[in-house]
């Protein structure tokens, strides 16, 4: 049995030692290199739910809630028949055109994430994300008739709310990827009896399979452009790279080592795959064209163990997983063309947000799996404490 | 650019399920696997998937708040999952040529999962590699006798990791670890075509404990005999 915990007090507990934990961290942060600083602000006048949503989402977004005196920034409002605010700075000079904002319709919930997405654009100068979605897959323990783990395809709100479980096969589904510019998403599903990789309209739940091959069919990835899928396919005798249309027709056979590929992204151009390959032993990163040629290393300054790429909306960076001996798994950014990467924060499988600044990654604790969302630019972290059970595999909808 | 055509033309074919034409830019000694039908396939009794509830219109756009998803929690285990899906087609195959053609159809139809036969023959592995022991050898060889004397018989092989790696990384390694084992059984003389692969990562554990003696039993190839109904096992 899944349960999407809720609980109003205990959410509101661990908001608040997030805060405070946030807060002792804001006076640690060094700057170095890309790094800033957490962007001191306070919050006065909001409750309950909408004062917990503004928190989580303007920490998310690299801001550190702090008491007023401390705060270069202050967002007052109120939230009864609909939230108002007004944001003025250190100065009081609104930031807000005309002085205050006010959010009609809609939940109070969705009217905060709109208030906090006005004031991360206005003071942080890149689109907010408080209204996007994640894909994820999860699993509960639970174990079917043929003694398979059961892991489902969820989607819900970047902050884990509105959970909604998008397959009930009762079997291994994974590996989400959405199909950017659309309501689709691509995903891995064993519900024919072995692994294929299928497409779910969110719409109107029309699923088609797209590739159903012996053997291994997984790490769907789709195009920016939305025209092509990128895909790991074993059928000539080792997971390889395999590039084709959108519906799976028009296949082609990027990388042809003996050795295993895994995790394709892509380039916001369409035209470079990135991956992760353990040709040559080990397992370092390949960009390879679409237009042809041999894979090539991207350079990461000699790291070892880099899996998991996703490269950036914007081109600049590409976040990867790097692995280290046992269960020590850390996030890095490396710039896109190559370089010295940087270490972000513990956690495995980042999924870009489209503000290419913030990553969703999974965390392991204990035995548990769970999304947390990653700020590349402040390393800040927030965990999303919302959903029970455990996460894996988030793709940030774009 | 001319080989880059003929790869792109290879994968059409394979993906139409018109098979036989050998994958001639494979330059190592790699064995394909039996086709299936690829694209599309045998999953048009695929039951429709679940549309996500329409969002509330609002300003933010935002969605209505429930806390708990109407239908989150209720797992609907699916009774009865098609089966096996490998393929049949398959003859006329050199196990030892690499790079072999891709017959077509389906493998699994009609057979039923024997997980017991080769329980005692699961091949283990050492940390992060896909080789097969020298160690593991014999138990793949008497899996390998075992089929050549029932030819009507094919066979799943399932590879498994441990949990520490990445599910990405480990999905891929899971696959290495499977297909090598397919391959030692090919340089015994069992077919290419009756014998495929799945990878279930690190997904499946045998032994959930987080120390190193669960970490080997976890690290593995097990073997999925598959049977045509009707006949009488053993």
């Amino acid at each position: 049995m899944i349960r999407f915990n809720i609980h109003r007090r205990g959410f509101m507990a661990a908001l608040a030692v997030l805060a405070i934990a946030c807060h002792a961290r804001a006076q640690e942060v060094v700057v170095t290199g890309a790094t800033r600083e957490l962007v001191p602000i306070a919050l006065s006048g909001f409750t309950g739910e909408v004062d917990q949503v503004l928190r989580f989402d303007l920490e998310v977004a690299g801001f550190a809630v702090v008491s007023a005196e401390k705060a270069s920034y202050l967002l007052n409002g109120r939230n009864g028949d609909q939230v108002e605010g007004t944001l003025t700075d250190k100065d009081k000079r609104s930031l807000f055109n005309g002085g205050g904002r006010a959010y009609p319709g809609g939940t109070s919930r969705s009217q905060a994430h709109s208030l906090a997405d006005d004031v991360v654009k206005m003071i942080l100068k890149y689109p907010g994300i408080a209204r996007t979605k994640i894909a994820f897959k999860h699993e509960t323990g639970q174990r079917n008739q043929h003694n398979e783990m059961i892991s489902e395809v969820f989607v819900a709100d970047y902050d884990g709310a509105n959970a909604f479980q998008l397959t009930q096969d009762g079997t291994v589904s994974r590996s989400p990827a959405w199909q950017p510019g659309h309501r689709t998403l691509f995903y891995t599903s064993f519900r024919p009896g072995r692994p294929c990789i299928f497409s779910h309209d969110l719409a109107t739940g029309a699923r088609s399979p797209i590739s159903n091959f012996n053997g291994m069919n997984d790490g769907a990835a789709i195009s920016p452009d939305g025209t092509k899928i990128a895909m790991v396919l074993s059928k000539s005798g080792s997971p390889d790279i395999w590039v084709g249309n959108i519906d799976g027709s028009g296949l082609r056979q990027l990388t042809t080592t003996r050795e295993a590929e895994s995790s394709p992204c892509w380039s916001p151009d369409n035209r470079t795959l990135c991956f992760a390959s353990s040709e040559g032993g080990g397992t370092r990163l390949q960009l390879i064209d679409l237009a042809g040629g041999p894979m090539r290393p991207l350079n990461i300054g000699g790291l070892r163990g880099a899996t998991e790429p996703d490269w950036s909306p914007d081109g600049k960076y590409i976040a990867f997983t790097r692995m280290g001996r046992g269960e020590n798994f850390e996030i890095y950014r490396v710039d896109a063309k190559g370089g010295s990467p940087e270490a972000v924060g513990p956690g495995e499988d980042p999924s870009w947000a489209p503000n290419s600044r913030t990553l969703a990654v999974i965390r392991r604790q204990g035995g548990a799996r769970k999304l947390s969302l990653l700020d590349a630019f402040t390393k800040q972290a927030k965990d999303v404490t919302t959903i029970s059970g455990s996460c894996g595999q988030p793709s940030w909808a774009k | 650019m001319k080989r880059l055509f003929h790869v792109g033309l290879v994968g059409l074919v394979a993906a139409l399920a018109l098979a036989s034409a050998g994958c001639k830019t494979r330059a190592k000694n790699l064995t394909a696997l039996p086709s299936s039908e690829g694209r599309g396939g045998s999953s048009t009794d695929l039951p429709g998937g679940r549309p996500l509830p329409p969002t509330q219109g609002s300003t933010g756009g935002g969605n209505a708040f429930n806390g708990v998803p109407s239908n989150a929690g209720r797992y609907t285990p699916n009774a009865n999952p098609t089966g096996v899906d490998l393929n049949s087609g398959a003859n006329n195959l050199d196990p030892n040529r690499g790079n072999t053609a891709l017959p077509t159809g389906d493998l699994g139809d009609g057979r039923r999962e024997d997980r017991e036969m080769f329980r005692g023959n699961t091949v283990y592995f050492e940390y992060d590699r896909s080789a097969v022991k020298k160690s593991e050898q014999a138990k793949v060889a008497a899996v390998a006798e075992y089929l050549k004397s029932n030819m009507d018989s094919r066979l799943q092989i399932e590879g498994h990791c441990d949990e520490r790696g990445t599910e990405g990384y480990n999905l891929a390694l899971g696959e290495r670890r499977a297909l090598a084992i397919r391959e030692t059984l090919l340089n015994f003389g069992v077919p290419a075509a009756n014998v495929t692969t799945v990878s279930f990562g690190e997904a499946r554990p045998a032994d959930s404990s987080q120390n190193d003696s669960a970490y080997a039993k976890n690290r593995r190839g097990e073997f999925i005999l598959l049977v045509p109904n009707g006949t009488a096992l053993r």
